[in-house]
């Protein structure tokens, strides 16, 4: 019954408005869509901080955040009302327009980036044929962002933060994009949905094991969270990129910080973990619950990570990408196209 | 080597994960106070005799005490403490020949106004006989401590002879 | 062609990792430095000008202030220092109060010295965790003293109280435990690839130069120099305890890391026998010392080993209840001494690692 819930809700909708034009009445459905989009990842974003910060405590021997609302749920919430009360300082050497537009368009990359990722069984809002191109190119543009903020703040920090989280990029995207192609490969399409569908039997996790470790290694760096937080690095660059922000331009950096951890979860769960495909024949729980689950799977691995590891240096982390993970993944893809071909010269 | 660290690392914190957590929710619980802690000073008033050695020890001249002389003996009308500066060092409590001054418990002492901060542990008049001296006002202002430091240490002078060699 | 241009980098005062208000000034060419300019005077008390103002016992409180994460072994110098100056005999059982509550102290120091290099490097945990343990060695400092970080523990002629009844038993018990929390902070930092990759051969110190330089304590040591002042020159009873020091080799920040880590292991070993031991003295804590403090005219120097380094106080008398000059060698200021050239050369996030690792303590710094 639930399998179907958010399915249905959208038909029912689309029913609903059966007397409009048909074009509007997709219209219609696209923007409730998308604003539901934009609740979960706002919500989720909120409940990740929390979350943060529970196994953070947890890890630490403490207690974490439990005063306010019920076990300290609505921590976050009250942050966030606190930090909308803030004043934004600006100061007067600043690029006061790039330095404001920063913390404006962080949201945006996540954002677009989430109109093609599926939920669950049909629900994409937008399936489209290069779902993983327009991903991957979307993705990588909120390097451009911690640059300007970085650049436009006019402090010698921030501008660390700012050429380090270039640096990172590039060195950084090229990983995860060979990584992906060996999934890519053995699908033959960019296409999410039809990723996902091909792995209802082995999730690449298991056929692609190696391409799997660079990809979520790379994109834990993509996302900026430690062991390669080199662009906040609050021990050596203060804050890094947003040092000079506070109130909330700075809270939407944090947010959007949590909302990229959700994508690169999601891309994970998506290349890798099978999708909404339930393990072991539990497909009682609906698809979109699947999904989430995983996803939640991998946010707190990611967390874990961040709680345990000390930070890479600036050379290590160019070294590591450049050096390591560059060259694996090209191995990858050889080692993939082999068995490929091997598989079909079997002719299985 | 590479890599087996790091899973260590993940195994301790997993661990760390599920283990008791050690904080303690402070104004619901409290951790237990020790039998010397150094808290808020109680002076108990008849053991005192005035002899004026707590302010003597003290290193940062945080004791500033009045007495009046009640037919033979000595009678203490003001003992305050300017608790601001003091660093609970506990030479004070040391000193006391008759173990009149202690530590308690207390480890509330936030004030919300400046002129509450100085802890007042005596503030009386001396017995109705003796007129000849002024009684000291009743809530002492930071010009009054002042004054009130000179003729605090009589009794033991030695110590305190060169006291204005921090200005050399 | 490319103009490339060097800029000035404020690091510090208010910076999360100069372990106070310490400041560099440093020079970059990109990310690497190549001129650091340490700057200290940030937390200037005037501490030895205030010891001409109090008396001998009075001035015991202002040493607490100097490395105030190891109190009891600031103060003990001092004592030691005015000890000597007047010939007081120590009573024993005093002496081994002042070892358990020295080294509980220097437990306490090395505790947030390892929790601080490892926030440093950028790992949490590892800060918190230690602090757990610190809490407890804090707790058991209280209840012998008082106060929790300004002991203000040792007195002139010996120590201020004896230890409350059962408190033995609880230090023994928590030195049992001790090991097993050592060996999680060695899983989740010392073995950790990442954090080995940060710090070694980095800010590598040549045992020549830091002879040259008079660097003391664990820095010293990680650099492969035996000199440990309680091995060395044993003070107190310290002649009565089995114990070994370490040594680093490289005299890397590693090195200077891990001194620290076995150091803890050791320090464990001289409570528990400082235990055994103390059970079978009886005795007064404090010796015959006068009521008010007069030393005869003329100057000591007395210096023993703290969790930072040595640490030495020259006091001199002129026979008045006060001393005339009380001079402080800080273990920590001297440490600093070669930074600058310590942090040529390398990145901006081995500059956190450096100073981390040489465990400087701003309060002593400056003094």
């Amino acid at each position: 019954m639930f399998e179907n819930l958010f399915v249905g809700i959208a038909n029912g909708l689309r029913s609903l408005l059966g007397g409009l034009p048909l074009e509007i009445n997709e219209a219609i459905v696209m923007l409730v869509k998308l604003v539901a989009i934009l609740v979960f990842i706002l919500v989720n974003a909120l409940w990740l901080v929390y979350m943060e910060r529970k196994v953070a405590a947890f890890v630490q021997a403490r207690i974490g955040p439990n005063r306010v609302g019920p076990k300290g749920l609505l921590q976050t919430t009250a942050d966030i009302g606190k930090l909308i009360c803030k004043e934004i300082i600006i100061h007067k050497d600043t690029d006061k327009l790039v330095f404001m537009l920063a913390p404006m368009l962080v949201f945006v990359p996540t954002l677009m980036v989430f109109a093609v990722i599926p939920f669950g069984k049909n629900m994409a809002a937008i399936d489209m044929n290069i779902g993983l191109l327009y991903l991957l190119a979307i993705g990588s543009l909120s390097t451009l962002i911690f640059w300007m903020a970085g650049w436009a703040s006019n402090n010698k920090y921030s501008l660390l933060g700012g050429m380090r989280s270039v640096a990172q990029m590039v060195s950084y995207e090229l990983p995860m994009v060979l990584a992906i192609l060996g999934v890519i490969m053995i699908t033959g399409s960019l296409k999410m949905s039809d990723i996902i569908a091909a792995q209802e039997h082995t999730w690449f996790i298991f056929s692609q094991p190696i391409a799997f470790l660079i990809f979520f290694i790379a994109s834990v760096s993509e996302c900026n969270r430690a062991p390669f937080d080199l662009i906040e690095a609050e021990s050596e660059l203060v804050n890094g990129f947003n040092t000079e922000y506070s109130g909330m331009a700075f809270a939407m950096f944090y947010l959007a910080e949590y909302a990229n951890m959700l994508v690169s979860c999601a891309m994970v769960t998506i290349l890798f973990l099978g999708g909404w495909y339930a393990p072991f024949g539990l497909d009682f729980i609906p698809s979109w619950l699947w999904f989430f689950i995983k996803m939640y799977v991998m946010m707190f691995i990611i967390m874990q990570l961040r709680w345990t590891y000390p930070r890479i240096r600036v050379d290590q982390l160019m070294g590591f990408g450049w050096k390591v993970l560059v060259p694996l993944s090209l191995a990858n893809i050889f080692v993939t196209g082999i068995g490929m071909y091997i598989y079909r010269a079997i002719g299985w | 080597m590479f890599g087996k660290g790091l899973v260590k690392g993940l195994e301790i914190t997993w661990k760390e994960f599920w283990s008791p957590k050690t904080v303690i929710q402070y104004p619901e619980a409290q951790n237990p106070i020790p039998e010397r802690f150094h808290g808020r000073f109680v002076l108990d008033t008849d053991k005192c005799i005035v002899c004026g050695m707590c302010a003597n020890a003290c290193p940062n001249k945080v004791i500033s005490l009045k007495k009046q002389k009640v037919g033979t003996k000595q009678f203490l009308t003001n003992y305050v403490m300017n608790i601001q500066y003091c660093m609970f060092c506990g030479l004070c409590v040391e000193t006391c020949p008759k173990d009149a001054l202690h530590f308690s418990k207390v480890i509330n002492m936030n004030q919300y106004f400046y002129n509450n901060i100085p802890l007042v542990l005596v503030q009386r008049e001396a017995p109705a006989e003796q007129v000849e001296q002024e009684k000291p006002a009743a809530k002492p202002t930071p010009q009054l401590k002042a004054d009130a430091l000179a003729p605090t240490a009589e009794s033991e002078v030695a110590a305190s002879k060169a006291s204005d060699k921090e200005g050399e | 062609m490319i103009r490339t241009q060097e800029y000035n980098l404020n690091f510090g005062p208010q910076h999360p990792s100069t372990h106070g208000v310490f400041r560099i000034l440093l020079t970059l060419d990109g990310e690497r430095v190549v001129k650091a300019e340490p700057i200290c005077g940030y937390l200037h008390r005037g501490v030895e000008k205030l010891a001409e103002a109090r008396t001998y016992t009075q001035f015991i409180p202002y040493t607490d202030r100097l490395d105030y994460l190891a109190a009891m072994l600031q103060n003990w110098g001092y004592v030691m220092a005015v000890e000597k100056l007047m010939g007081v005999e120590v009573p024993e059982k005093a002496e081994y109060m002042r070892v358990i509550s020295g080294e509980l102290s220097r437990l306490a120091s090395h505790l947030i010295a390892i929790g601080t290099y490892s926030l440093d490097i950028g790992a949490f945990t590892g800060f918190l965790l230690a602090f757990r343990e610190r809490e407890t060695t804090m707790d058991l400092l209280e209840e012998l003293t008082g106060s929790r970080m300004t002991l203000s523990y040792a007195r002139i002629g010996g120590v201020a109280a004896d230890a409350p009844d059962g408190w033995l038993e609880k230090v023994d018990k928590f030195m049992d435990k001790m090991p097993t929390c050592i060996d999680e902070y060695d899983g989740l930092i010392t073995g950790n690839e990442i954090f080995q990759a940060r710090t070694r051969e980095v800010g590598v110190l040549k045992p020549e130069t830091a002879i040259n330089y008079s660097i003391s304590g664990p820095s010293l040591r990680g650099s492969g120099v035996d000199y440990d002042l309680r091995k060395a020159k044993p003070y107190g009873v310290y002649d009565r305890f089995d114990f070994d020091v370490p040594l680093g080799k490289n005299g890397d920040c590693f090195d200077r890391f891990d001194c620290r880590m076995k150091e803890m292991r050791q320090l464990v070993r001289i409570i528990k026998q400082a235990i055994q031991q103390i059970k079978e003295i009886d005795g007064p804590v404090i010796g015959k010392v006068p009521k008010v403090i007069k030393p005869p005219v003329g100057d000591a120097y007395a210096e023993i080993e703290t969790s930072k380094g040595i640490i030495g106080y020259y006091v001199v008398s002129d026979g008045s209840p006060k001393p005339y000059r009380v001079h402080v060698r800080r273990p920590s200021f001297i440490n600093l001494g070669y930074l600058d050239e310590m942090l040529r050369g390398y990145l901006v996030a081995d500059v956190v690692a450096i100073l981390g690792s040489l465990d400087i303590m701003l309060g002593e710094v400056d003094c």
